[in-house]
């Protein structure tokens, strides 16, 4: 099984993806998914708010919202392009 | 300037399929041996836009740090994924960008698409049998440029990745171009290895998939670890 990057949020990261996985294949690649997966939006939650703490620690979150801003223009082309 | 290499593959496999291996490629080196490099694979945000149905994920995947993102369309048949390096980038940038689609780049009707029963997904209705995906590497090395010395996320780095960061210094404007151009061409020959194995990757959780559902996979990967089996 894929490993979180914080090894204290493997629990919850493994209950999500086994949820995600499950909902992405029966229902969203069947036409279903047009609302939102509320059946693993719990997991998700609890998933990201142990994520958001190592993200911290380890000083990505600072790294993302770099990476954002320095694609902001980029992301603005891409999205007219389709 | 930005060097860019593009190249086209074929995935035997009816897309919705493709779009499953592409979120189960990092999900175990049992799946996919090719995969035993990504440390851990977390994702950050998930959500189906209302309007368009599109489901848009980024995930951070720890190899390097690179960060993910990606639109699936089910509708209208394609997914847009884009991948780049987060760490570094004062050295080199690469962005990997892949098209998957439907139909060929060319844009011609797919023909010979006959019914196409999906035991993985349990789909009944026709889907092409085949899936096209272009790839598009772009390498952009800004060593010496203003925007050089990002602090490091790891304390843990090898030395000669640290090198080139305080080379940016004195790089300015003194040959940083050529440097910067041979950087470019170095990491873009690199990557051809890189792109097979991923592709070689995906077709291995492609064959698992042909014939089991993904709850099926997972449930096996569960128990040749040893663990309890989710029942969610």
């Amino acid at each position: 099984m894929s490993a979180s990057l914080a090894p204290e949020c493997n629990e919850v990261k493994e209950r999500y993806d086994t949820c995600f996985l499950k909902w992405y294949s029966e229902k969203y690649l069947r036409g279903n998914g047009k609302a939102d997966n509320n059946e693993c939006s719990k997991l998700f939650e609890n998933y990201q708010k142990c994520l958001k703490v190592a993200l911290e620690e380890r000083g990505i979150d600072k790294l993302l919202a770099e990476a954002r801003e320095d694609n902001k223009e980029n992301d603005a082309i891409h999205m007219k392009r389709k | 300037m930005v060097l860019t290499r593009t190249t086209n593959h074929t995935y035997s496999h009816p897309f919705p399929t493709v779009t499953l291996a592409f979120f189960l490629r990092y999900y175990s080196p049992q799946l996919n041996p090719f995969s035993s490099h990504v440390l851990s694979t977390d994702t950050i945000s998930s959500h189906v836009d209302p309007v368009t149905g599109r489901l848009h994920t980024t995930r951070i995947h720890l190899k390097n740090y690179v960060l993910e993102t990606s639109v699936v369309d089910m509708k209208e048949g394609w997914m847009k994924t884009e991948s780049r390096n987060l760490n570094f980038t004062g050295v080199l940038s690469v962005v990997e960008e892949q098209h998957y689609s439907t139909s060929p780049p060319d844009g011609s009707a797919v023909t010979g698409a006959g019914s196409f029963n999906n035991v993985a997904l349990g789909v009944p209705r026709p889907l092409s049998p085949n899936t096209f995906v272009t790839t598009t590497f772009s390498y952009r090395s800004t060593l010496g440029n203003k925007k050089h010395d990002r602090a490091p996320v790891d304390s843990a780095e090898t030395p000669d990745e640290t090198g080139p960061r305080r080379l940016g210094s004195w790089i300015s404007g003194w040959g940083a171009n050529r440097i910067q151009r041979s950087i470019e061409s170095i990491a873009s020959n690199k990557t051809d290895d890189q792109l097979i194995k991923s592709r070689d990757g995906m077709g291995m959780v492609l064959e698992r998939l042909r014939n089991n559902s993904v709850v099926s996979v997972l449930r096996e990967l569960r128990r040749r670890e040893g663990k309890a089996v989710f029942d969610q």
